[in-house]
């Protein structure tokens, strides 16, 4: 008998969820190993979703396949073409006007919030309290009707193209002005969520304590965006891109690492976001929202980083008669998995699709690759 | 001349109570949850009349289960047991003698909780199911763990339920045992009508508070929903039925909620149901107030682990031991 044998622990029961479970927005499986209702040890497996965007790439156009990065995610669709833009911009050395870089930042945030709000509402919805659930969604509509005001969309509503954002995009004053409201309208009803929210004892009881990664934990678990911040690592790329240069914002960071700093420490950061949006707005440069000026070439594999609303977004490929050749993308739910995992151990049953749900999982993404294992 | 009066009033309460509970589920999601939550909510109708004639008429499967025959019975069942606790608090049924009593009533309502047990352990939904091969994803630690369902949790919890969960509704009972002396219905209004409603009593008003948390209990709504709640057991024992055997279920729980309330205007204001007595209007009150409070909590209120919920029972529990004591002195 080997080592491995002779160290397995015995457990009572497991209990398997999903693929297909009310409480998961998305599919995925979870075995839960459970004693008396608390889990002693978790295993997520994600693959079900693989679509094959890397392979779908190889070989298209860039402007193409820069359009097709929007369709890997419902939910940040923009940071996704963004960030493949990116990938280009910094291999060609695409200058990008100053209003476009103002106007892609605006839309970046807005997705922050967007993504913030339905996680908090998905938080709420998985603790049971639909109320606050509902009215999440309801603050989130606001958001989702700028979005569709400036990107066309309610969900594809990605603003970047090589050299700049689609004329589309462009914002005049009517836009401004129902943005500036906008933002008045959703800082209001959060500040209103967030006192109702921390003043709900019962609420408070569930998430408190739960879930707990701790920052060491969290660094060795590679975690990455709000799930490493709420552990109290202050880590945020958007201090290192240059896009972010002129805006002052705050690096928001909690230290329990539980529910309750995920959950609270994405309603703080919801307010940062409307910060950024406000000074963007105010500052927006006059000037081209587009760079046609630039001439395309082979480049080698280039990389870029951003932080999407979930954490570090990574895209890289290399450009071969304009062509895309060994495109990677890593989405940041990749590198939180680990902590879903981890902090679901020593709890109960019923709090484990919460200790998932606050890292904020978004594993049609992450399916970007997959492995196949003989048995 | 007196068999066709009680005739009429057994039948037609039944009849009545039947009606008004099927628009209880409706009631409590148009007007409380949907008005709450802002939005529009379903037609009152929808979830309690529209909902169960739609499965009627639905095809039904053959539950994963190793008795499929008695699992698809046990709705029914428990539909029938309700109608018999409600029969019991009839006045007219009041010759029956011990069984229409406090004990029965606590007979027929622990048969009831032991329904969902049954429930659980007779099912086992394709949700939890895993490989028929030994399951080797990312390296299991645990390849020899035995597999549990979803019911099954739903059943061991229901098992919890009965040993502790449901005691405040039990000791809220003996609350007006306590005051009227007496385990028989009877005795129990006839002492109410003479000395008023046990309600406003501080021995009442403290009995009629832990009642009211009991009946939350006891239809697993939300926050004491530990049978069947999203986040793991989803519908817990509920979740093979299909077609009629789930319209079943939703008509029994619209007509435990009617009944649960019955039972409080009965033992806690005196008034028994009886449909040619002008005084059923306030048992008709009593039973919509019941899930309009409900809803409301429930609205408010995020699911209950063990956590919140042991503190939740003792807490109420020891209220309502404080009112039997009250009632006493």
């Amino acid at each position: 008998m080997d080592d491995k044998e002779e160290n397995r622990t015995v457990i009572e029961a497991e209990v398997p969820m999903g693929t297909v479970h009310p409480g998961a927005l998305e599919p995925y499986r979870l075995r839960l190993f459970v004693e008396d209702e608390i889990v002693r040890d978790a295993e997520m497996t994600v693959g079900v979703n693989h679509r094959g965007v890397e392979r779908i790439m190889e070989g298209l156009p860039v402007e193409k396949a820069n359009s097709l990065t929007e369709k890997i995610c419902g939910i940040c669709s923009n940071i996704h073409i963004w960030n493949s833009c990116r990938v280009a911009e910094i291999a060609l050395g695409i200058e990008i006007p100053e209003r476009a870089i103002y106007i892609r930042i605006i839309m970046g945030e807005l997705e922050r919030l967007h993504s913030h709000l339905l996680y908090l509402a998905h938080g709420c919805e998985v603790l049971g309290h639909e109320t606050f659930s509902m009215r999440l969604f309801y603050i989130r509509e606001t958001v989702m009707d700028l979005l569709g005001m400036i990107g066309g969309n309610r969900v594809q509503y990605g603003s970047a193209v090589l050299g700049g954002v689609r004329p589309r995009c462009e914002l005049d004053q009517t836009r401004i002005q129902k943005l500036t409201e906008g933002m008045d309208l959703i800082e209001e009803k959060l500040t209103a969520f967030a006192d109702r929210f921390v003043s709900d004892p019962m609420v408070m009881s569930r998430i408190t304590g739960v879930g707990v990664t701790s920052a060491e934990d969290a660094l060795r678990l590679a975690c990455s965006g709000p799930t490493l911040r709420a552990t109290g690592v202050k880590s945020d790329l958007r201090t290192e891109m240059f896009e972010y240069d002129p805006f002052e914002f705050d690096v928001i960071t909690h230290e329990d690492g539980d529910v309750k700093s995920q959950l609270l420490m994405r309603v703080f950061e919801n307010f940062e976001a409307i910060k950024i949006i406000r000074q963007a707005i105010r500052d927006l440069p006059e000037g081209p929202i587009t760079n046609r000026s630039w001439e395309m070439k082979d480049v080698p594999i280039t990389k870029s980083y951003v932080e999407a609303p979930r954490g570090t977004l990574y895209h890289s490929y290399a450009l071969e008669d304009g062509r895309v050749r060994n495109c990677v993308i890593r989405t940041p739910s990749m590198a939180n998995i680990g902590a879903m995992q981890y902090s679901a151990i020593g709890h109960h049953i019923t709090d484990a699709q919460l200790c998932i749900v606050q890292c904020d999982p978004c594993f049609t993404c992450t399916d970007r690759a997959i492995q196949i294992i003989k048995i | 001349m007196d068999l066709i009066y009680s005739l009429i009033a057994v039948i037609g309460t039944l009849v009545v109570s039947f009606i008004v509970s099927l628009f209880l589920p409706g009631i409590e999601r148009k007007f409380i949850h949907a008005r709450i939550q802002q939005r529009v909510g379903p037609p009152i109708t929808s979830p309690g009349i529209m909902a169960p004639i739609k499965f009627f008429f639905k095809q039904t499967i053959t539950p994963e289960s190793p008795m499929p025959r008695l699992y698809n019975a046990l709705p029914l069942i428990s539909l029938i047991i309700i109608v018999i606790l409600l029969l019991f608090l009839i006045p007219e049924m009041y010759f029956l003698g011990a069984l229409a009593s406090i004990i029965a009533i606590v007979g027929l309502l622990k048969v009831e909780e032991i329904m969902y047990m049954f429930m659980g352990s007779l099912s086992k939904s394709v949700l939890s199911v895993r490989m028929p091969f030994p399951d080797l994803a990312k390296g299991a630690a645990h390849p020899e763990t035995p597999r549990s369902f979803f019911e099954e949790l739903s059943s061991l919890r229901a098992f919890r339920l009965i040993a502790f969960g449901s005691f405040p509704l039990y000791i809220a009972l003996f609350v007006s045992v306590a005051m009227a002396g007496s385990i028989y219905l009877s005795d129990i209004i006839a002492y109410q009508q003479t000395h008023g409603p046990i309600l406003f009593t501080v021995a009442g008003a403290m009995g009629a508070i832990v009642f009211f948390i009991g009946y939350m209990i006891l239809l697993n709504e939300y926050p004491f929903s530990i049978l069947k709640g999203k986040p793991d057991v989803v519908e817990g024992p509920y979740l093979e039925y299909a077609a009629k055997y789930r319209a079943y279920v939703y008509m029994t729980r619209g007509f435990l909620m009617f009944t649960l309330a019955t039972l409080f205007a009965t033992l806690f204001l005196g008034i028994a149901p009886n449909i040619l007595n002008p005084s059923f209007i306030i048992t008709l009150i009593v039973a919509l107030i019941f899930p309009m409070l409900m809803a409301v909590m429930s609205a408010f209120s995020p699911i209950f682990t063990y956590k919140q919920f042991y503190p939740t029972v003792a807490g109420v529990s020891i209220i309502g031991v404080l009112a039997i004591v009250a009632a006493f002195l």
